[in-house]
């Protein structure tokens, strides 16, 4: 299986970085109202997903016969705070997360930054969870459990 | 408008969407999987750091496909520059060059600060364009489209005071 995932996130990069969803130029224009590309993206992305999901729900089968598990992401104040601070940085980065790594396979020297960032405050997050759980409701960490992979 | 990749021409948009869209339940339908980029940050801290919160069953659950998948996301950048004019460490970075001019050093100390907003932020707000965005909307999920709408709105914000306002850029 690993090499599935080695092979879809290879296809994976390689459109983003051909489609300028990993270009800093491109991710300005969208977020100043010049460049149509990233919102045709996102969108036929959703729009070709959305029936997918459906079939796939509904045939209730992974293509070897396993049920289809989907972890769904829970809901609480952390959304909008957390999705705004993540707004931010991927206007200053004019990369997402997925991009960061585009970008340092490309060759591009100060990706590499970005993603240092990105782990130290993820890593931030981590350490203050316990702090931050009762502010924005966050569900509690289920340490116990380890789901089969 | 060309990439700042070797000036390359971009893919149209409504092939690049249909790809993902068929990367995203191509992961789901043989792997059963769903798409999310942002956990991987935390699947690589969880190497470095043994806090509880990267230790969690979630995390200990997702590295197997997650860390495999990122390797792929660079190395399709890779691959990328190699077949479209050749690989090579660069600086550009195209209208910020122009615009706000900072020199390498003014870059990687705001690439940085780019980088800690994304990293807690997508942990706070539990994903990213990925997982909210394409999956999430996807699946009709009212998180997906509250925390989608906070980031657009965000980076919408951010890029006008930035461009706009403080560097007084226009088309």
């Amino acid at each position: 299986m690993t090499l599935v995932y080695v092979l879809l996130g290879t296809a994976f990069g390689f459109v983003l970085s051909r489609s300028g969803a990993a270009d800093y130029d491109y991710i300005q224009g969208m977020f100043l109202f010049t460049q149509f590309q990233l919102y045709g993206i996102i969108g036929t992305g959703v729009v070709l997903t959305a029936p997918g999901l459906w079939l796939i729900k509904r045939h209730g089968r992974t293509a070897q016969g396993a049920p289809i598990e989907i972890e769904l992401k829970p809901r609480n104040r952390g959304n909008i705070a957390g999705g705004v601070l993540f707004g931010i940085g991927w206007s200053i980065a004019g990369m997402c997360p997925g991009p960061i790594f585009v970008n340092i396979g490309e060759g591009k020297v100060y990706a590499l930054a970005a993603l240092a960032g990105a782990l130290v405050g993820a890593g931030l997050f981590g350490a203050i969870y316990s702090r931050l759980e009762g502010i924005f409701s966050l569900p509690p960490l289920r340490l116990g459990e380890k789901r089969a992979s | 408008m060309p990439l700042i990749l070797h000036g390359l021409t971009p893919i149209h948009w409504a092939v690049a969407g249909a790809a993902i869209a068929a990367i995203t339940l191509c992961l789901l339908f043989v792997a059963n999987r769903r798409l999310g980029l942002s956990s991987g940050l935390e699947d690589v801290c969880s190497l470095l750091l043994k806090l509880p919160y990267f230790t969690r069953s979630s995390v200990r659950a997702g590295r197997a496909w997650r860390l495999p998948f990122i390797a792929g996301l660079a190395f399709g950048g890779f691959l990328s520059a190699v077949l479209g004019g050749g690989w090579a460490p660069t600086w550009d970075l195209g209208m910020f060059d122009q615009v706000i001019g900072l020199g390498p050093a003014g870059k990687l100390a705001w690439m940085f600060a780019g980088g800690l907003f994304i990293g807690f932020g997508t942990r706070l707000g539990g994903g990213c364009t990925s997982g909210h965005g394409i999956f999430g909307l996807s699946n009709f999920e009212m998180p997906s489209l509250v925390t989608t709408l906070s980031f657009m709105a965000g980076g919408l914000a951010t890029t006008q005071i930035v461009y706009r306002v403080i560097f007084h850029w226009s088309a």
